[in-house]
């Protein structure tokens, strides 16, 4: 009897050692719900909140990270080296955030909750944007964004746990020698922001991304529409505006499968985003069976363009497509028609403005633009926007302004939610699925954590900007009608006729 | 027949061109994911009880112990004493006692944030990348700071550092700068003389003549010391969002670490690993290998068939090349003990239950020491006793060198924590 009695003591104690999990000094703090958001939100992001609230140092949230069918909607025909299965694709499954800082507790004596800045608005000259600085117009329009974004969730009690202010932190990101990467290093190590909104030039965002990632600080991105910046693999990165792709996209549908176009020349910047911008629509001509017949870069802030146009006239194309800054897109279609060059005129976002209407006049009728967004939208939401926006600055909000409003307004929901640790700022985003009402509209992340919602076509008529959906140009994604309402070729490379030999390692 | 590289290249961009051009002639082949377009390394088939070593035996430091921070971001090991990076301080490591001294900015540390620890052999000269705060060498108990400011370095945010004979490496933000510690000369490398698509140096090393970078956005590149001459290796099908075929190359141009040892190349990225032997090209990925995840943050070769590799998801060491085994360490984030799994060809051999593993599955550094390992984490040190240690394959031999390595631990605990 007393055999089996300490016999059951023993194994009860086992038991217990066992289930009693590790010691709570390797462990670090132990799990403690951080209490209720001051503000409401969905079951959703309790059901976020709760799983967050669980956690160890160790473990990770059992939540369900986001897939996509298609990364970025690339259809079959647009993919690269679409005949074959690619041995591994990337980006259709979310990458989760798997590092231990989840568990840092919340700091005491914090004054204002900061939030950094990142962007160009002081000139300067850098290589990596292509010599002078040239995207200080765009850089404070971001700034104003995000300024009244700060102003409004002050005026509504700050950072409501704590009733503090929310601080915005602005730096300048000038690219010369990478000083976006010491600029985001500073925010994170020495000014302690809990995260950051920035920046525009794909190659400071590339840096600011990589130092983002090491000190595990959030960073929203509102102005850079270089493709390759989401495709990285980061998992503390977020964008909030439709990219190049996605305009690439729209584009060489509209070229070749609305206007049916055969030979397009481009002219672009000789910088990252002239380079990079442009990309996928060479590539998407070329899968379409088009190859772009010729593609001239010419260096930012040039006056004379006349040595590229010379040659893309001798070669007689259908239709130019620049990739660069407004203030250069607007005199190279004025030298254009000055050369008695009367192809139609396509260009990328940055030339729909008021700076291109003003410098190309007349010239500028009958020009389109993919753009990421419709800022003609009757929506009460953005209406509301543009006029306090009016009130506090005196100028007309734009895309930059807008899109960082939005993003602006999606980290400070974050920290007011997940509260002061950046790991679960992240979360709380990137575990979102519930789309964002933002005055550009309704902002869902993808698996890479990217907008790709909708983009337009701004076509320039009557002296304003009109922007046309794919729906209106009756080019749905995909495989689309011709303008003659024929059905569009087959793929290329199945039965129809392809264009041009291989290209670079390509195809 | 030995094939000079150049033909090598040639021969594989005619195979992709003619891979290309069959494509566009015969689009009814979609069936084709897996064909690697050359003839790779099959792994050789062995009996399922030959088993690789496996590390039973962990020791981990923390805050705790001694060390400035829980966030190691570099970890070198120098005969008795382990340096560390972390991301508030610079330690030390007494390996004969378990004292561990540590440097703040206060002591002297021009930063707090140390990323990349090299140690000159001739001179015991400590280098260290700083995260932010440029490059500093610790000599003499002083720490001598060079910046974008004071130096020819080209920018303050470092990722890697190589000592290369008199010359030491710097793996920036901003492109790869060199300083000649004899003549006090630097000298910068950018896409101006170097092919960098991309300048955003991620890591450095170097090994028998041969600096390697890793670049975030170009791939891998070689630099021969001897020539000056720079060889990139890149993903053959030049997109992003895909690889075309496992074993043509590097399988992403988004590369975090780059390893030579013996007449292998093995590298890291966040899209999986691979490996290079001059000849073949082998990519690795997670849910065919069994290493625990494809993000990789850094990798370090201990011979041609032996591979370790950094996670987010644990340690995954390729523990025999030839035989496709690969051993994955993990922590149980519930019960906190370790696990080892080994597997063959992505199958499952076996699970070894321990103590202890890795501290923590996040990690960031790595370091071959002898028969030991140093694992940096996001939370923690980790020692991985090597006591018996073998490479390849032995039959039934990871029990053998458990036991070992019990029988040989010495009888005090010779990493208790102590702080000097």
């Amino acid at each position: 009897m007393r055999v089996h009695t300490l016999a059951f003591l023993a194994t009860i104690l086992l038991a217990a050692h066992l289930s009693a999990g590790p010691k709570q000094e390797e462990a670090g703090p132990k799990p403690t719900a951080r209490g209720d958001p001051p503000i409401t939100v969905s079951p959703e992001t309790r059901q976020v909140l709760d799983a967050l609230d669980a956690l160890n140092a160790y473990q990770v949230p059992d939540l369900k990270l986001k897939t996509d069918e298609k990364y970025a909607h690339i259809e079959k025909d647009l993919a690269p080296f679409h005949h074959v299965k690619p041995y591994k694709e990337y980006f259709l499954e979310q990458i989760g955030y798997m590092g231990a800082g989840r568990a840092i507790p919340e700091p005491d004596g914090v004054k204002t909750v900061k939030i950094g800045f990142i962007g160009p608005i002081s000139p300067t000259v850098s290589v990596a944007t292509g010599g002078r600085s040239h995207e200080e117009v765009l850089g404070k329009k971001m700034l104003q964004g995000c300024q009244l974004a700060i102003q409004e969730a002050n005026a509504r009690g700050g950072y409501l746990k704590r009733r503090i202010p929310f601080e915005l932190i602005i730096s300048n990101d000038n690219g010369l020698w990478g000083s976006s990467g010491n600029e985001i290093i500073k925010m994170a190590y020495q000014e302690n922001v809990w995260a950051i909104l920035g920046t525009i030039d794909g190659a400071n965002s590339h840096i600011a991304i990589r130092v983002a990632l090491k000190a595990e600080v959030p960073m929203m991105n509102t102005g850079d529409t270089d493709p390759t910046f989401i495709e990285t693999n980061i998992p503390w990165v977020f964008r909030c505006i439709g990219d190049d792709r996605q305009m690439g996209y729209l584009l060489a549908d509209y070229l070749y499968r609305a206007l049916n176009l055969k030979r397009v020349g481009v002219i672009r910047a000789s910088n990252r985003y002239g380079r990079f911008g442009v990309r996928k629509v060479v590539d998407s001509s070329r899968r379409l069976g088009h190859p772009i017949i010729l593609e001239m870069a010419y260096p930012v802030g040039s006056e004379d363009f006349s040595l590229q146009l010379d040659r893309l006239k001798q070669l007689d194309v259908d239709a130019i497509v620049h990739w660069g800054d407004a203030e250069d897109g607007a005199p190279i279609l004025n030298q254009m028609r000055a050369m008695g060059m009367k192809q139609p005129y396509f260009a990328c976002d940055r030339c729909v403005s008021d700076a291109f209407a003003k410098i190309a006049g007349g010239n500028a009728e009958g020009m389109a633009c993919p753009y990421p967004w419709n800022p003609t939208r009757s929506d009460g939401k953005y209406q509301a926007f543009r006029e306090s926006f009016r009130q506090r600055f005196g100028e007309e909000a734009e895309t930059y302004a807008a899109h960082a409003y939005d993003g602006m307004n999606m980290l400070l929901w974050a920290v007011q939610v997940a509260g002061l640790n950046r790991a679960r700022i992240r979360d709380v985003l990137a575990y979102r699925t519930e789309p964002w009402k933002g005055v550009t509209g309704d902002i869902v992340f993808s698996s890479v954590l990217d907008d790709i919602g909708d983009v337009f076509l701004a076509k320039r008529e009557r002296g304003t900007w009109k922007y046309y959906s794919r729906q209106d140009l009756g080019i749905p994604r995909g495989r689309a009608a011709s303008a003659e309402g024929q059905a569009a070729g087959p793929p290329t490379g199945e039965t129809g006729p392809r264009a041009g030999p291989l290209e670079g390692r390509d195809e | 027949m030995k094939v000079r590289l150049p033909q090598l290249r040639i021969l594989v961009l005619g195979g992709l061109v003619a891979a290309g051009m069959a494509c566009q002639q015969a689009p009814p082949r979609l069936k084709t994911e897996g064909a690697p377009p050359s003839a790779a390394a099959v792994p050789a088939a062995v009996p399922a009880d030959q088993l690789p070593y496996v590390y039973t035996r962990w020791k981990h430091f923390t805050v705790r112990e001694g060390l400035p921070n829980d966030h190691i971001f570099a970890v070198k090991a120098d005969g008795p004493r382990v340096w560390v990076g972390t991301e508030d301080g610079l330690a030390c490591l007494d390996k004969r006692t378990g004292a561990i001294r540590a440097w703040k900015e206060k002591d002297g540390l021009p930063w707090r944030v140390v990323t990349a620890i090299d140690v000159d052999k001739r001179t015991g000269d400590v280098w260290l990348g700083l995260f932010g705060g440029g490059l500093a060498r610790f000599s003499g108990g002083r720490f001598d700071h060079f910046n974008q400011l004071n130096s020819g370095l080209v920018n303050d945010v470092v990722y890697g550092v190589a000592i290369e004979h008199d010359n030491v490496w710097a793996a920036t933000t901003a492109g790869a700068s060199r300083y000649n510690v004899v003549t006090g000369q630097w000298t910068v490398f950018t896409e101006k003389n170097a092919p960098m698509e991309e300048i955003w140096n991620y890591s450095v090393s170097y090994d028998n003549g041969k600096v390697y970078l890793g670049v975030w956005g170009s791939g891998c590149l070689e630099f021969d010391v001897a020539t000056e001459r720079w060889k990139p290796y890149l993903d053959p099908d030049g997109e992003m969002e895909i690889d075309l075929y496992r074993d043509d190359g590097i399988i992403h141009v988004i590369v975090t670490g780059a390893s030579h040892v013996d007449d292998a190349l093995w590298i890291s990225t966040y899209f999986g690993s691979c490996r290079y032997d001059g000849r073949h090209w082998r990519g690795f990925y997670a849910q065919e290998t069994g290493l625990p995840s494809d993000f990789t943050n850094n990798v370090k070769g201990r011979s041609s068939r032996e591979g370790w590799f950094a996670t987010d998801k644990g340690l995954g060491v390729v523990a025999d090349f030839p035989s496709d085994t690969v051993v994955s360490y993990t922590r149980d984030p519930q019960t906190l003990r370790g696990k080892a799994t080994l597997y063959r060809s992505g199958k499952i051999l076996k699970v070894v239950d321990m103590e202890r593993s890795v501290p923590h599955n996040f990690i960031i550094s790595l370091d071959i020491d002898g028969n030991d390992a140093w694992i940096g984490t996001a939370r923690g040190l980790g020692w991985a006793i090597g006591t018996g240690y073998y490479p390849g394959l032995r039959k039934g031999a990871d029990r053998r060198a458990g036991r070992a390595a019990e029988a040989a631990a010495p009888a005090g605990d010779p990493a208790s924590g102590k702080r000097r």
